[in-house]
């Protein structure tokens, strides 16, 4: 699938302004995605590296200040070509001293009536989005069933209630929910957590959107239900072929549906690829933090053996001090002598290391 | 060595729904069994884990061993002495013994107060202590579960995940507890965080001897710490034995399909059609489906295989709670 990408992140940064510690939070610093069509593409990382954000600024749904800075968000759909991000130069203006952002200043309120006029009929149209926590982003005082024909309505062309409704009835039978009928007049709360989830799922793909941002779909479900959710996921990823940016902390999910994979850290990616040679332990050849991610899972072999898992040591980058060498140094346990100096001073670039394979490690370049 | 710490017998949380304002007339009062005969024992520096899905009564248990709500009736016993009954005023000197990690820790930790005050309260609310002593336990606390003394000046809110489920940790063992019922420690945490709280777990039951009563509903981490694991459905215990025979060997069909469902073990074996064949059956209460039998009945696949035999649905042949082995039991007519 070689093409323009329907979905082209370039370049993004999002940053929040903390008023007690008088400095910039990098959620976002810099990211740089590609989505082509068809594909899922997953991000992976731990809390606060900013897979969130990301999600959230391309939906232009940051409403802290600063908020999002800088960027291109290229959106190609029936071969209109579109900038979610247009002329936000007019609003920013970004004091740099020694290649670093000390001050930023933004008209916010212009901004935001500017950024939902650009994405007016993009939001919940082209792009549509499934939330963390299914319960808390329904209306709970308005059935589910109207909900989702209320999206239907506002997003696609038809217009007649009753067809609406049957349309609504359609998208509750695709995401399997049983006895459509009767759970259209459930009120969310009245929904089990894997059926509000469900819900929200056909309420995305209701208005048959371009690409779907999916964040953290499964968290917080049982595990009969996540693996429920996740096959319902698969399941329509091959009938309705959506495009699909899959945010996960949960890296067994991720390997089951993406099919590329991107790892944040500290509001950059460090390794992006085919997750087939990134997500699997025999591919040697990964970025440090990838590769300790993957060993603090526990394995058949350590539960048998009720060993000790391999945590990451220290905690989650602190995104307002970020250190001037590569982000992951302080936790690295692959840094070898002859590097050291490079990791700690310098930061290495996204760089191939094979077809497709991009990490951010000085240990791929010194060879 | 190996002295029981606590034992449950029959216990039962039975939660009435009342249901509103002229509920009086209705005549019938909905009960739901939370907890339903349930009976265990831990030994000191023992793990249990309690799994089962959302709504089958984990947390509820957790919660009436620590007599933060009252049983219904049944008997819990700790280190020798019935607490089922005690007064307030009586159970006082054993609540330092018996503490609770929360599983959600935003709502758990007091917005408004500094990580120090926390702590601080936690001590000196059961002893008189000195500011000397309280600095020099609170020091002693933080060197034990990890975390750095500058984040003692902060607010719950400026922590991350990790480092608030670590301030839960060193809350309960402020106080010099023996037994932790650990509500979910590790949901909502990432992969690397979580295993740094299990390892901690895990290097503070060896140093202090602690007992714990793991709750989760992942499996793996569940499988991993515990050393027996009781697999809980819609307010009964159906299967419980030790942890590795529990994951490797399940005896009860709900279990199988509990494991099975495991995410990454699931694309391993590739099964598609995995033994739960009502969908719409979740495993939460539900007073449309009478409470008679095996409760697991309506989602078992064994039951389904074996053409809906009635010993399974007959009110007068629930199965029971039986000894199939060494230390494992079943509540199944037809273990696999």
């Amino acid at each position: 699938m070689i093409g323009v990408p329907v979905l082209k992140i370039e370049n993004l940064r999002t940053y929040f302004y903390s008023s007690s510690k008088q400095a910039f939070s990098r959620a976002v610093d810099g990211v740089n995605l590609a989505l082509e069509k068809g594909e899922t593409l997953g991000i992976v990382g731990e809390s606060g590296s900013g897979k969130s954000v990301t999600a959230l600024s391309v939906m232009g749904l940051v409403t802290a200040e600063p908020g999002v800075i800088t960027g291109n968000i290229g959106l190609k759909t029936d071969g209109v070509q579109k900038n979610l991000l247009q002329d936000i130069e007019d609003y920013v203006k970004i004091t740099n001293e020694n290649g670093r952002t000390v001050e930023v200043s933004k008209d916010n309120p212009g901004w935001q009536r500017h950024i939902d006029r650009v994405l007016r009929g993009v939001r919940g149209k082209e792009i549509s989005m499934i939330f963390q926590n299914p319960k808390l982003s329904m209306n709970p005082f308005s059935s589910v069933g109207k909900q989702i024909k209320e999206a239907i309505m506002l997003n696609t062309s038809i217009n007649n209630a009753q067809e609406a409704r049957e349309r609504t009835l359609y998208w509750l039978e695709q995401v399997k929910i049983d006895s459509p009928r009767l759970r259209y007049d459930n009120n969310p709360y009245g929904l089990s957590g894997g059926m509000c989830q469900r819900a929200m799922i056909a309420m995305a793909l209701s208005s048959e959107p371009s690409v779907l941002i999916a964040d953290e779909p499964t968290t917080g479900l049982d595990a009969t239900i996540q693996s429920k959710i996740v096959s319902l996921l698969e399941e329509l990823k091959s009938s309705v072929g959506v495009t699909t940016l899959l945010i996960s902390h949960d890296i067994d999910v991720i390997k089951t549906l993406s099919d590329r994979v991107s790892v944040m850290y500290g509001g950059r990616v460090l390794e992006s690829g085919p997750s087939k040679e990134i997500l699997s332990a025999a591919h040697n050849d990964k970025h440090p933090y990838t590769a300790a991610l993957l060993a603090s899972i526990p394995t058949a072999r350590q539960i048998k053996a009720k060993s000790y898992l391999q945590a990451i040591k220290g905690d989650v980058l602190d995104t307002i001090n970020l250190p001037s060498g590569c982000l992951f140094y302080a936790r690295c346990h692959q840094v070898t002598e002859q590097i050291k100096m490079q990791c700690k001073h310098q930061e290495p670039e996204l760089r191939e290391i094979s077809s497709n394979h991009n990490v951010r490690c000085w240990r791929f370049f010194n060879a | 060595m190996t002295d029981t710490i606590l034992e449950v017998q029959n216990l039962k949380k039975h939660y009435n729904q009342n249901g509103g304002l002229f509920s009086a007339f209705k005549g019938k009062e909905n009960v739901i069994p939370a907890v339903d005969d349930v009976s265990f024992y831990i030994k000191e520096k023992e793990t249990m884990g309690l799994v089962g899905e959302t709504g089958c009564g984990k947390t509820t248990i957790g919660r009436t061993l620590l007599k933060l709500i009252p049983a219904t009736s049944g008997k819990i016993i700790f280190n020798g002495t019935d607490i089922t009954h005690l007064s307030a005023a009586q159970f006082r000197p054993f609540r330092k013994k018996i503490q609770m990690i929360f599983q959600d820790l935003d709502a758990a930790l007091n917005p408004k107060m500094r990580i120090k005050a926390i702590l601080q309260e936690a001590l000196t609310v059961h002893c008189r202590l000195s500011d000397a002593e309280i600095d020099h336990r609170i020091s002693e606390l933080l060197e034990m579960v990890n975390l750095k003394k500058s984040k003692l000046s902060n607010f719950p809110n400026e922590l991350s995940g990790g480092e608030k489920r670590r301030v839960g940790i060193a809350r309960t063992l402020a106080v010099g507890a023996r037994f932790i019922v650990a509500d979910e420690p590790t949901s909502a945490l990432d992969v690397s965080i979580q295993a740094q709280v299990v390892n901690l777990l895990r290097d503070l039951q060896k140093e202090l001897r602690l007992s714990y009563l793991f709750i989760s509903h992942d499996l793996r981490v569940v499988e991993l710490v515990s050393h027996k694991v009781a697999v809980m459905y819609l307010g009964q215990i159906v299967e419980m034995g030790l942890a590795g025979r529990i994951a490797n060997a399940p005896r009860h069909p709900y279990t199988a399909v509990l494991w099975s469902s495991l995410v990454d073990k699931k694309s391993d074996e590739s099964i598609k059609n995995e033994g739960n064949p009502n969908e719409g059956q979740w495993g939460v209460f539900d007073f449309e489906r009478p409470n008679v039998g095996c409760r697991f009945a309506p989602r078992c696949p064994v039951y389904h295989a074996k053409n809906r035999p009635t010993i399974c649905t007959d009110p007068a042949t629930s199965p029971q709670l039986q000894k199939i082995d060494d230390a494992h039991q079943v509540r199944c007519h037809f273990p696999l």
